[in-house]
């Protein structure tokens, strides 16, 4: 269970003229996901969702609002007065607190995430991407050639396990990091626009996969696309982000029974009200920002 | 293509000891035996060795080149050249290592934390600006002449480049990667090891490099102060008789060490940072 409490996250940006200001990337969210489900984050370009993502994941600590993962706090907010700033840079002088610990590898929630800029490590070859991140979850070392063998053949990365990343295409490398984050069998699989980069037909065999990996395994995955087809056809709910700041605009259930089928006319129809969301949106463009 | 030039840099797993020799030896010497650089070359080294015997200038300040060749032949066989270079060598070992096993790591540290690095910083900023060599009358009061004072100084040359070059470059590690490595549960101490270091290989070697180049330098500075040994000292020695040859003999020498360990610092990285290749 996730759970996101009025999630607010503010940037200060620097300005050309040398001139400070603010930027709200996401405006009080707040959202529950139940064990196994299945939710996709769609919204315009710039609306905060990879930020969000990376605060679920507690890469970055929201400004405002508290994300627990099973009762368990992610990070705590960022200070707002002086008086708790001062506690706040004392408690973590030595350590930031998206850290894990000094010595011991052992992450501080099950969750595996895929980022849009893929970062798989350049200087590690395919398998030993995975297998890295295997150890970090303390596979056994015996078993860790055969499972990353294993998720690399998945993706289609079989011949290409001695590859560095540099060797390979863009869209081999976001394979590479999409068996990464499979290797390591989370609860919880944070995916940041995965499927960008690859061919329709590959597309189409990794979103089968994902499909048939989340019904069998009870999986929560929360998906941020742009492909609105996709989130359809893969997800439980989805949640349209509004245009800066980032709050949310609409919640959609797809109460659509699965093995699903492409093109079913309750999917479409479903894809309809996403779009007209985004006309609107277009229309009545309306500035949040003030 | 692509294929070939991993090969090149040894890509392949269980290479001999002989091919990995022969892959460095034509990595180093490659760049000099070529048709180019010997149009360049050997027209310099007639023009060294006419220009004094046709009295263009005159030959006690330019020693021609084969007399030169005679004198380090004869130092090599009757004066124990190889002796001086041996003891020269050794100092310089002896700096780099302390270098080395104190900038790596400090500069690590400082890069990776930002609390070790706002009390250890400024006490390096301060420091590095004196110039080396001014700290040789200091050492010497303080050491005495000898091997304690030479290594002192040598790593004194060699420790800040390492040290700021280091620094630098794990501070500028991609947070990407850090932050994809923390996801996955790495400690910190796993990041240093799996993600800093590597991320930060290319500027750590450039601080070794500059190192070397310095730490050549306060070898000669350090065994010009006394001691009675090495090159250095061999150099002031052959000044004192104005012993042209001798001292371009000397020269010769020092280039060719400081040319060596470049190229040894430039297999190693090429070793190390296979992944950089074709980037
Ligand atoms: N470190 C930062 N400093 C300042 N502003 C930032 C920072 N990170 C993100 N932003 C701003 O926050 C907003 C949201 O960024 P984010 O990357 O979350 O967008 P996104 O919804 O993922 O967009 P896309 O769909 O293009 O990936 C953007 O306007 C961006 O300029
Ligand atoms: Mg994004």
């Amino acid at each position: 269970m996730i759970e996101a409490r009025n999630i607010t996250k503010f940037f200060s940006v620097v300005n050309d003229d040398r001139t400070a200001d603010g930027l709200t990337a996401v405006l009080s969210v707040s959202l529950q996901i139940p064990e196994g489900r299945f939710i996709s984050l769609v919204g315009p370009t710039g609306c905060g969702k990879s930020t969000f993502l990376e605060i679920l994941a507690g890469l970055q600590a929201p400004s405002e609002g508290e994300v627990w993962i099973d009762g368990r706090r992610v990070l705590e907010p960022l200070p707002s007065s002086r008086k708790e700033m001062e506690a706040y840079r004392r408690r973590y002088r030595f350590l930031s607190p998206i850290a894990n610990s000094l010595l011991r590898d052992r992450p501080k929630h099950d969750i595996a995430m895929i980022f849009q800029d893929y970062a798989v490590f350049p200087w590690m070859t395919a398998i030993q991407n995975v297998r890295f991140t295997l150890k970090l979850r303390g596979t056994p070392r015996a078993r860790r050639d055969e499972l990353a063998k294993k998720y690399l053949a998945q993706v289609g990365l079989a011949g290409s396990e001695t590859k560095y990343p540099a060797q390979l295409s863009g869209g081999m490398r976001q394979r590479l990091a999409i068996a990464r984050a499979l290797s390591v069998e989370p609860r919880i699989i944070l995916m940041d626009e995965p499927f960008a980069a690859v061919d329709a037909q590959t597309r189409e065999r990794l979103q089968e996969d994902l499909q048939e990996l989340c019904t069998s395994t009870r999986q929560t995955v929360v998906l941020v696309t742009h492909d609105i087809d996709e989130a359809v056809y893969l997800s439980d709910e989805i949640i349209v982000f509004s245009p800066l700041p980032g709050t949310i605009r609409n919640l959609i259930p797809v109460n659509v029974p699965r093995p699903r089928r492409r093109g079913d006319p309750e999917l479409t129809g479903i894809r309809e009200r996403v779009l007209a969301i985004y006309r609107h949106d277009a229309e009545h463009l309306c500035d949040w920002s003030i | 293509m692509l294929n070939r030039h991993w090969k090149k840099y040894g890509a392949t797993p269980g290479m001999s000891g002989l091919r990995e020799l022969s892959f460095f030896l034509k990595t180093a010497f490659g760049g000099l035996v070529t048709i180019e650089f010997a149009s360049v070359l050997v027209p310099l080294l007639a023009l060294w060795e006419l220009a004094p015997r046709q009295g263009w200038v005159p030959d006690t300040l330019v020693p021609p080149l084969s007399r030169v060749a005679m004198t380090m032949w004869d130092m090599f066989v009757n004066h124990g050249l190889w002796g001086h270079i041996a003891i020269s060598l050794v100092r310089f070992a002896l700096g780099m290592f302390f270098a080395l096993f104190t900038a790596l790591p400090i500069g690590v540290l400082m890069g990776w934390n930002l609390f070790l690095r706002k009390h250890a910083l400024p006490l390096f900023q301060l420091l590095a600006p004196v110039p080396p060599p001014a700290w040789v009358p200091i050492t010497i009061i303080v050491l005495g002449v000898g091997l304690p004072m030479q290594t002192y100084l040598i790593f004194l040359g060699a420790f800040y480049p390492i040290l700021f070059n280091t620094y630098q470059g794990v501070k500028e590690t991609d947070p990407r990667y850090l932050a994809s490595a923390r996801v996955f549960g790495a400690s910190e101490w796993t990041l240093i090891r799996s993600v800093y270091i590597w991320h930060a290989l290319g500027p750590i070697i450039m601080g070794i490099k500059i190192g070397i180049a310095l730490g050549l330098v306060m070898l000669i500075i350090a065994e010009m102060h006394g001691g009675r040994s090495g090159l250095g000292y061999m150099l002031l020695e052959s000044k004192e008789f104005f012993q042209m040859d001798r001292m371009v003999v000397c020269m010769v020498i020092l280039g060719a060490i400081g040319w060596f360990l470049i190229e040894v610092m430039k297999y190693v990285e090429a070793k190390l940072a296979l992944w950089r290749v074709g980037r």
